[in-house]
């Protein structure tokens, strides 16, 4: 689990694989521009070298070749190139024309060449930089001529070119990953579309689809998450149906039984024991009823709110209202409201009341009763709040009870339809509000359902 | 009518229902005309008092029934259904029923609904109506002018029809009971709760909408232009005002 924290995602990688690329290509081009590079330009600079050497050779024969010219004049007589050094041996000694003694040292590369009788070309690192060494020999005057360039601007050259081929390749290793990283987000974002749009779906809009798209690669990435979705769809709105037909089904035999009970229950000589019998099939009856009505009500609220049946409606009358619906649930406790505001709500009006009945005939039910019934408000949305005498509701089972068909530690069986909370936070969800419990203070359980205000909230004058 | 038993037209395709309905309706001390479908409850539908119909029926279904129905008779019209639809309750009423009961119900609220849609001052008996005129509100008149803009609108309860000119207008029993609560508070602003409760008997449990299909109803008898309502306002977020002109 913590080696997956540190797990490179696919995003990443990508990138990092693009300016890998770029670095050995970059690299690679890089390494075969210098050396080719460098290989042409030593090779015109030794040629440069040859030619002046010849040319400066030529006329230090010519000097040596008239009679009673020393070495010396004859060098002195030829001026020498810029950053270059001419030596001339001659009967084991060594002249210069720069009057440095080096001359056979700097020269070692060539002299074997030169003594052999052919022109020797070679390098010398003695120098800084490296210098071009050229030897002649000069048989006629019997000497042999060197002459040593320095190759300073070649080095120059050189070095500005590695420079820049340094530099270039790290920018072409940016422009690698940049490019990773822009091509990978192109190949992501698709995913990134089927991520929002899966989102969107569980949080219960299955209306939702992928847009349909021309590209060959992705098309089939889309119509297989949209036949996905739809077959999903079918499937759910296949169940709701069935859940709604059979309820439907229902009511019909179910009416029959209650008004032929209601028949029996009214005749008076009937045996205490079919008495009994007729009033337990009563219970159970009502029992049915209860589940069987929040069922269609449920259905109702998942085949969504009618917009036109919304109506601007006070707190005050919605709570009290509830509390009349409820069986009169709450109907002794003090309603406390902490504002003086005009407190309005858009909702459904019949839907709203028979959740919040709901929620107080729950307290009654599982909370040994309503003790408090509050109406606070900020800003935005108004509290309903609902407290109970109850054990109060653990804190791993807030989010459970409201479940359909879920009851609190698995007691209290068989008093109400299991379907009560749900409707409530299914009720609220779609006003666009929210249901919750908490410990009230001094005991008990606290339902709390927020609800956006109607638009503008007034002061009372 | 014969004056002494109430009859009602249970007009339901479950025999079950029908039958119990039947069982529980007699012991109440009315007298029952079954029907299982909406052929034989219009041969039958002149004589009777008040009806419970089914919508959804073999053959002509419950709204097509309602509406056939209307102009033989003004007897109320219970709609008892399993279809629960914002739709199917508009459409139903706008046919002409006159309330609208969703199974699984109560036979115990089906009573209420039949007594409250029966208990008309003047209806039954016009003969004997002064009486019950007088308890509903003591000020109101027998016979009022609502408006005398283009042929004066009259509105005789003793007669319990409305008139205007010399044209005579028919109302069903739920038009003219509102009509009676709104014209004994003429000039008042009266809530759809408030309404719900004088005309139907019941307070918040019912559904609003049935006001303002009832409503709509009227206007297309007392006004001019129903469009442009004069005499029977409504009051954003309020309610409903009678106004005479």
């Amino acid at each position: 689990v913590i080696r997956d924290a540190f797990r490179p995602g696919l995003r990443s990688s990508v990138t990092a694989a693009f300016a890998l690329g770029a670095l050995v290509l970059s690299v690679a081009l890089s390494v075969g521009t210098y050396v080719s590079a460098r290989h042409l330009l030593l090779e015109q600079r030794e040629r440069t070298a040859l030619r002046q050497a010849y040319a400066d050779a030529a006329l230090v024969r010519d000097g040596l070749a008239t009679s009673g010219t020393s070495v010396s004049e004859a060098l002195g007589a030829v001026a020498p190139p810029a950053g270059a050094s001419m030596y001339v041996h001659r009967g084991g000694q060594w002249y210069s024309s720069s009057l440095d003694q080096s001359g056979e040292a700097l020269t070692g590369v060539v002299q074997p060449a030169v003594d052999d009788g052919s022109v020797g070309l070679g390098w010398t690192s003695r120098t800084d930089p490296h210098a071009v060494v050229v030897g002649i020999p000069l048989p006629a005057v019997d000497a042999q001529y060197f002459e040593v360039a320095v190759a300073e601007e070649l080095q120059t050259t050189l070095r500005t070119l590695a420079v820049a081929l340094a530099v270039g390749a790290a920018l072409t290793t940016l422009a690698g990953a940049a490019l990773g990283r822009a091509a990978s987000g192109r190949v992501l974002s698709p995913l990134r579309d089927v991520a929002s749009a899966a989102t969107d779906i569980s949080d219960g809009d299955l209306n939702r689809r992928l847009q349909t798209t021309a590209d060959p690669d992705l098309s089939m990435l889309v119509d297989s998450f949209n036949h996905m979705v739809d077959a999903l769809h079918e499937r759910i709105e296949r169940d709701a149906r069935f859940a709604s037909d059979v309820s439907h089904e229902l009511r019909t035999p179910l009416t029959t039984l209650t008004t032929s009970l209601a028949l029996l229950q009214r005749t008076r000589d009937l045996s205490p024991r079919a008495k009994r019998a007729v009033n337990l099939m009563a219970d159970e009856l009502s029992r049915f009823r209860r589940a069987l009505e929040d069922l269609l009500a449920l259905g109702r609220l998942e085949s969504g709110i009618d917009p036109s049946a919304q109506t601007i409606t006070d707190v005050h009358e919605l709570v009290r209202h509830a509390i009349a619906t409820s069986g009169g649930a709450g109907e002794h406790v003090t309603t406390t409201v902490d504002s003086s505001r005009s407190l309005e709500v858009l909702v459904d009006r019949p839907q709203m009341v028979r959740a919040l009945a709901n929620l107080l005939r729950n307290a009654e039910l599982h909370g040994g009763g309503v003790t408090g019934v509050g109406i606070e408000v900020d800003d935005t949305h108004v509290h309903i709040v609902v407290r109970d005498a109850g054990p109060g509701v653990p804190a791993e089972e807030r989010q459970r009870i409201f479940e359909r068909f879920a009851r609190a530690g698995g007691t209290r069986e068989g008093t109400g339809s299991g379907l009560g909370l749900s409707i409530v936070a299914e009720t609220v969800r779609r006003h666009g509000g929210a249901v919750w419990c908490v410990d009230a203070d001094g005991g008990g359980a606290e339902f709390v359902v927020r609800l956006p205000l109607a638009a503008g909230p007034e002061v009372r004058p | 009518m014969d004056g002494m038993t109430t009859r009602v037209l249970v007009l339901e395709d479950d025999i079950g229902l029908r039958t119990s309905l039947r069982l529980v309706l007699e012991d109440d001390g009315y007298e029952i005309e079954e029907a299982g479908d909406a052929e034989t409850a219009l041969g039958i539908v002149e004589g009777v008092d008040i009806m419970l119909v089914d919508l959804v029926l073999g053959g002509v279904d419950g709204f097509t029934f309602i509406r056939r129905a209307r102009p033989q008779t003004q007897a109320p019209i219970v709609v008892i259904s399993a279809r629960d639809g914002v739709e199917d309750i508009v459409t139903a009423l706008e046919a002409g029923a006159d309330d609208y009961v969703t199974k699984p119900f109560d036979v115990v609220e089906v009573q209420a609904r039949l007594r409250a849609l029966l208990r008309r001052p003047s209806l039954a008996t016009p003969a004997s109506d002064s009486a019950g005129a007088t308890d509903t509100a003591g000020q109101s008149a027998e016979v009022m002018v609502l408006d005398s803009v283009d042929g004066p609108l009259v509105f005789d309860r003793a007669a319990a029809h409305l008139r205007r000119g010399d044209r005579e207008i028919h109302l069903t029993m739920t038009e003219y009971k509102l009509l009676t609560v709104l014209s004994d508070n003429m000039g008042r602003v009266l809530s759809r709760t408030a309404l719900l409760e004088h005309v139907w008997d019941r307070g918040f449990f019912g559904d609003e909408r049935i006001v303002d299909v009832h409503v709509r109803r009227l206007r297309k008898k007392l006004e001019i232009d129903p469009g442009q309502p004069a005499t029977l306002v409504t009051v954003r977020g309020l309610g409903y005002r009678l106004d005479a002109r």
